[in-house]
């Protein structure tokens, strides 16, 4: 039963990526972007195009979405609360602070990305070691210092905003707080690419983990889970996945919080299951998000992260309670 | 055999009991009673190593227990407690194959055919079959006693320490729970396990510990530590003994 939803979901996943092809400034017929993809040599407008512009920009979609939907998965787990997502780890608000404080000093927008990443890691550096108790982390602490760093750094960007002379630095500062993937390409895919690779590796090491986790410390510990290096382990690849999609796309929430959520009603929460379907819900999610985003109001773009709140939010509201409601 | 040498237990600043000297047989029940807060349940924890003892060792097969790695530990001792947890949309399967974690290495996700066996025995043994996809959520509190067993049976370790394996349960589950625990340990399993009911305790366990403040008691056969004497002395209540067909048993006097 599992293994035929499995194969389902592979099939939408990709579907969803391929329809994501489809949206763009120029009309291409699936058919012309179906051959531009199987001949990936063609030297036409349309397979530059397609490997150039939009595949790029398809693929940071979805390996951000699954980025992000992982470590959303895998902290929930952890500290047992469906309320957390991976910027409890304080990444997007110190991403966020040092790339509104960069903007405010005039520093060049291509340099802005990596700042963001440093800044994202060395928050959540600050963070675990706050949160740290003993030679484990202590879950209410995590969450302590999750919002308040991320309140500090929050009332940082509030302050820039407010301190910036120019329309145009503010207009920057909350494009990039709204998310957004425009002007992405292969580069700067290749620039997070061993950051997300480090934090995947992190997650499969946690995962087998992660069930014993959900049952409690001590239930975990009974049954051979060394607790402490676990949960470093989800925190390290938490953080490292959450601060790559954050230089790559900027703040998108909602997909570290919801689809978690939707896996787990999907397959359940054991996490051989729940973790690859969360990689696929959210690259596919994200991925379908931004070709929305860039055709809904074409030729401009509506941010990414504004977007799925408004329609992902009311959906997964409906689809909750509608499951909830006694037959 | 487990050998617990000169054990003092405790946590944070407090020991709660100190200079326990005791040895437990392959095949042996054994009952932990004592009042609230004497330390049972810490006592269960630095057995199976995940509280750190206080003082002295414990002994696993002539091995100290801090020598073993966590899941080598877990494939020798598995420790069944009651405390609830937040566990939504796991199948009562899904949490007795949490047992089976100590026998994967890190990269083998999926369950095997032994790991099957080993989960269906344990729902067996606790009646739980035909439970066996249904939320965790939706148990009644008794069921989801017997699903922490199972749990702790999936691990199929020699040793099993429980702690209040029949709070929750009517008597009837309480009744066949212990059964399984006597039935477990005539197959050769050690079982460690604290219980509340001094007669259930005399009834199904070989060996009684009797833990008071700050020290053990006693650890003896039922007919020695059920006794008006200890238990007053470690319970501060005067019990009046009778004695029937099937060993001692206690009844607390109540003031009219």
């Amino acid at each position: 039963m599992v293994s035929l939803r499995f194969v389902l979901l592979v099939s939408m996943a990709l579907l969803a990526l391929f329809g994501s092809l489809l949206a763009g400034g120029s009309a291409i017929a699936p058919a012309d972007i179906a051959s531009a993809l199987l001949h990936p040599h063609q030297t036409s407008d349309i397979a530059t195009i397609v490997w150039q512009l939009r595949m790029p920009r398809v693929v940071i979609a979805a390996v951000v979405g699954a980025a992000l939907a992982i470590g959303g998965a895998l902290l929930q787990g952890m500290l047992r609360n469906p309320l957390v997502d991976p910027y409890l780890t304080g990444v997007s608000a110190g991403a966020a602070a040092a790339i509104a404080l960069a903007i405010l000093a005039g520093v060049a927008a291509p340099a802005l990305p990596a700042l963001g990443f440093v800044a994202g890691l060395l928050t959540a550096v600050l963070v675990a070691a706050l949160a740290r108790r003993g030679s484990g982390v202590d879950p209410n602490r995590l969450i302590l210092a999750g919002i308040s760093i991320s309140a500090l750094f929050s009332a940082v960007v509030a302050f820039a905003i407010a301190r910036s002379n120019s329309l145009d630095a503010a207009q920057s500062i909350l494009a990039w707080l709204a998310g957004s993937l425009a002007g992405r390409g292969w580069n700067d895919l290749l620039f997070a690419l061993p950051y997300l690779g480090a934090g995947t590796l992190l997650a499969l090491l946690a995962a087998p983990a992660l069930d014993a986790l959900r049952v409690g410390d001590i239930r975990a510990r009974a049954v051979g889970v060394d607790v402490d290096r676990a949960q470093w382990l989800i925190l390290a690849s938490t953080s490292l996945l959450a601060a790559a999609s954050v230089a790559l796309a900027g703040m998108i929430g909602f997909i570290g919080l919801i689809v978690p959520h939707v896996a787990r009603r999907l397959v359940g929460s054991s996490a051989r299951f729940l973790l690859p379907v969360c990689a696929l819900l959210g690259a596919a999610l994200c991925a379908l998000a931004d070709a929305i985003a860039r055709s809904i109001v074409a030729p401009s773009e509506l941010p990414i992260g504004v977007l799925l709140a408004f329609i992902g939010v009311p959906a997964f509201l409906y689809l909750y309670l509608r499951q909830e409601r006694p037959a | 055999m487990i050998a617990l040498e000169s054990l003092a237990v405790g946590l944070g600043g407090r020991t709660f009991v100190r200079d326990i000297d005791a040895r437990i047989a392959a095949g042996e029940f054994l009952a932990v009673l004592g009042p609230n807060g004497v330390g049972k349940t810490t006592l269960l924890r630095t057995i199976c190593g995940i509280v750190p003892a206080r003082a002295g060792h414990v002994e696993l097969d002539g091995m100290a227990l801090r020598s073993l790695a966590p899941a080598a530990r877990a494939r020798a001792i598995a420790f069944v407690t009651s405390d609830d947890a937040m566990i939504e949309t796991l199948r009562v399967h899904d949490v007795v194959a949490i047992g089976r974690y100590p026998h994967h290495p890190w990269w083998e996700w999926n369950e095997n055919l032994s790991d099957d066996a080993a989960i269906e025995r344990a729902l067996e043994a606790v009646a739980l079959r035909d439970a066996e996809q249904r939320p965790f959520t939706t148990l009644s509190s008794g069921e989801r006693q017997r699903v922490w067993i199972a749990m702790g049976l999936a691990q199929e370790t020699p040793v099993l320490l429980l702690d209040e394996p029949t709070s929750h349960l009517d008597v009837r589950v309480a009744h066949e729970i212990l059964a399984l625990l006597r039935r477990l340990a005539s197959r050769g399993r050690t079982v460690v396990c604290v219980l509340h009911d001094l007669n259930d305790a005399a009834a199904y366990a070989d060996r009684l510990m009797l833990l008071g403040r700050e020290r053990m008691l006693a650890c003896d056969v039922p007919d020695r530590v059920l006794t008006p004497s200890l238990i007053e002395r470690a319970y501060g209540i005067t019990v009046a003994r009778v004695e029937t067909p099937a060993g001692p048993r206690v009844f607390a006097h109540v003031p009219k």
